[in-house]
């Protein structure tokens, strides 16, 4: 058995954060993220799934050292990052670059898009100016914008173009691990279908090895190899993309996966949702996270927190009952289209194909 | 013959008539010729991406509009048998909380965040009702039990940021219930919640509606919402209604090239496959709407007669497009032989 290619890992990483320090008695502390162990492979694309506050940004951080661990490690390219240090870091961020949720906070809005996208060459040494200048046309060019476009200010774009100004400044210096934060939330179903397939691209062009965080199903169910779902700040299952969608082993990510919406009409009984909410992190549940809300939890579920179980290459889940369960997934018999909707989608499709061949590869956006 | 089968019914609750909305400055409408119908007891789904009109149309409606900057052009919206464009404001007053009420997507901007969250309910109660302080209060309890939010004697007497999201928003659904208005307008109602929680909203808002027989106009960009709640759906781009009809016809016939590319564009949940069919470009800005069909620079289909409005046709069964294309098949002949339409219609 070969073991994969690692290109990422990180060993019961931990944070905690303090909410709050009374006048006595120890500082209340959440703990954010707590023992999280990734192995990513390179060249795949893994997701991280979960809801509001489960940890996943804070995970995400710190992968590249936004946020520091307060326990654990990361290893890069089987290389300990969490004790470098000045220009060793610095050195190591090239390889590792952030792509940021809201494109119109993550942008400098004094820097002209030119000056944001040549930033990273500097700080890196990359090139002189004339070879910064054309590679910053070239990146642009890449994702979708016009070369002239360098001489602009930020507020001058749309959201979906300033993801792909946010995206040109990520793989400006030729990354080899881009950390995408919630990419394409912000954006309009349009929009946010060019940018999912701009990336697509960009990570086959580029060899990149892809993280990305969302709360999005349909867009990780298109985009991920392979997914982990977080609940409270752990992992509770991690299975690669079409396993964890038709064949769900964690009662959490049953649950995740039948409150979808899905764009058809009566091919699923509306789901009436997870019994109440996601505990306070400050104080979870003790046993297992997730029995409070859980349908199948029993006595052992109450007491003893599960471990992250392997289940094969690659898989693994944290459920004392993962075995026995039978849980229900997506049902990926046929795709419940109608003939009339398949056949103008594929009129669509054709006449989308033709009129491209005649002009452009990408679509040119319109001037401002 | 199928306008003659609805003739019969009783007059719907509301009926929208030629909506058109202008702001200062603008030289195009943002909200262009609106025109819908709602019965009691039914979910209309307005579905479109930003600056669609969707949400203008909602607050035009609610009398919210900023009336400078915004102008209404013209239309009629008979609510209940009164023109609510054309009444004094304290008349609208009367109906707004009590016939007719709106949830936001963010409640936390829409409840005071000084003011208890029993207490902002019972004032609602109090305004309409002409009922004393307990028994305002006794129905602000009543409404949070039927909105299932736990301990609701607890929660009377909070202040909404002691609340999560879901819980406010349950507070707002349970504030715009209380007077048992006959319409409720929710703009993206579920958008800001987790997808456990927005199933959970969802399932309220539909077991609430059976209770009360409420109509309910629902404004969304998600497709997925769309298909579990509506019984029609209406799809706005730029400010026009592009195509409009029962939910099981827009979805298994669509019709207009901007909801056939809305949905393609959106990650299907099947099994993956390839990329997903884009509309290029952007929406045209307001200050640039074309004349013809707005969506035409965007469109694979459009051609020189596209430089003219196409109006909405009725294809029967109250099913409206808005395009000189459809149905597509006939609109473009030359693709039939094209391998992808070929590929796919096998």
């Amino acid at each position: 058995m070969t073991t994969p290619d690692l290109i990422l890992e990180t060993r019961s990483l931990r944070r905690r954060f303090v909410t709050r320090k009374p006048l006595l008695g120890p500082p209340v502390e959440v703990r954010a993220v707590d023992g999280v162990d990734l192995r990513i492979r390179r060249g795949e694309t893994f997701a991280i799934v979960g809801e509001s506050g489960c940890g996943k940004s804070t995970l995400a951080r710190m992968l590249v050292r936004l946020i520091e661990p307060s326990e654990g490690t990361v290893l890069f390219e089987n290389r300990n990052i969490t004790g470098l240090r000045g220009e060793e870091m610095r050195a190591m961020r090239r390889d590792l670059q952030f792509i940021f949720q809201d494109p119109f906070a993550s942008l400098n809005p004094r820097m002209t898009v030119g000056a944001l996208i040549e930033e990273p060459l500097r700080a890196h040494g990359l090139g002189g100016p004339d070879e910064r200048r054309a590679r910053v046309a070239e990146l642009l060019e890449r994702v979708g914008l016009l070369p002239q476009h360098a001489d602009r200010y930020p507020h001058e774009f749309s959201g979906g173009q300033r993801q792909r100004i946010g995206i040109a400044r990520a793989l400006a210096c030729a990354p080899k691990l881009v950390i995408a934060d919630e990419p394409v939330s912000a954006l309009d179903v349009s929009i946010q279908a060019q940018v999912v397939n701009l990336l697509q691209d960009l990570k086959d062009e580029f060899a990149l090895t892809l993280i990305i965080i969302a709360h999005d199903l349909a867009v990780i169910r298109h985009m991920a190899d392979r997914v982990g779902v977080m609940y409270l700040g752990q992992l509770v299952e991690v299975a690669d993309t079409d396993t964890l969608f038709t064949h769900p082993r964690h009662p959490y990510t049953e649950a995740l996966i039948s409150a979808i919406p899905v764009p058809r009409v009566g091919v699923k009984p509306p789901a009436h949702g997870l019994q109440g909410e996601p505990p306070n992190p400050i104080a979870p549940p003790a046993g297992c996270r997730f029995h409070p809300r859980c349908p199948y939890a029993t006595e052992l579920c109450r007491s003893t927190p599960p471990p992250l179980t392997r289940l094969a290459a690659g898989a693994s889940v944290a459920c004392h009952h993962a075995p026995d369960l039978s849980l229900q997934g997506l049902n990926d018999t046929g795709t419940g289209r109608s003939p009339a909707a398949e056949r103008r989608f594929a009129l669509y499709r054709a006449m989308r194909e033709q009129r491209e061949g005649q002009t452009l590869p990408v679509p040119p956006e319109p001037e401002i | 013959m199928v306008s003659g089968a609805h003739m019969t019914e009783s007059t719907p609750l509301l009926q929208v008539t030629d909506l058109s909305i202008r702001f200062a400055g603008v030289p195009g409408n943002l909200v262009d010729g609106v025109s819908l119908t709602l019965n009691a007891g039914e979910t209309l789904c307005v579905v479109g991406e930003s600056g669609c009109g969707k949400s203008l149309t909602a607050l035009a409606l609610m009398g919210l509009l900023p009336m400078p900057p915004a102008r209404r052009m013209s239309g009629q919206a008979i609510f209940e048998g009164q023109d609510l464009f054309d009444m004094p404001l304290e008349a609208l007053k009367d109906i707004r909380g009590n016939r007719m009420a709106m949830i936001f997507q963010e409640p936390m901007t829409s409840l005071n965040p000084a003011i208890k969250v029993g207490e902002q309910i019972a004032e609602a109660v109090r305004r309409h009702k002409g009922v004393n302080r307990e028994q305002a209060r006794a129905r602000a309890l009543e409404m949070l039990r039927r909105v299932r939010i736990p301990a609701p004697e607890k929660r009377l007497d909070e202040y909404p940021h002691q609340m999560s999201g879901g819980m406010r928003q349950r507070a707002m659904i349970a504030m715009a219930l209380a007077n048992d208005p006959a319409l409720l307008i929710a703009d993206e109602p579920t958008t800001a919640l987790d997808v456990t929680v927005q199933a959970q909203v969802l399932d309220l808002m539909r077991t609430l509606q059976r209770e009360t027989n409420a109509a309910l106009i629902m404004i969304t960009h998600d497709l997925g919402v769309v298909a579990e709640m509506a019984d029609t759906v209406v799809v706005m781009y730029a400010g026009r209604i592009v195509e409009a009809g029962p939910v099981r016809k827009v979805f298994e016939d669509p019709q207009h090239p901007y909801t056939i590319g809305l949905m393609s564009s959106m990650p299907d949940l099947g099994p993956r496959g390839g990329r997903l069919v884009t509309i290029p470009g952007v929406v045209p800005p307001a200050d640039a709407m074309p004349e013809g069909c707005r969506f035409a620079a965007r469109c694979p289909f459009a051609g020189a007669d596209c430089a003219a409005a196409p109006p909405l046709r009725d294809l029967g069964d109250r099913h409206r497009v808005a395009c000189w294309r459809a149905p597509l098949e006939f609109g473009a002949p030359d693709l039939a032989a094209h391998p992808a339409a070929q590929g796919a219609a096998s």
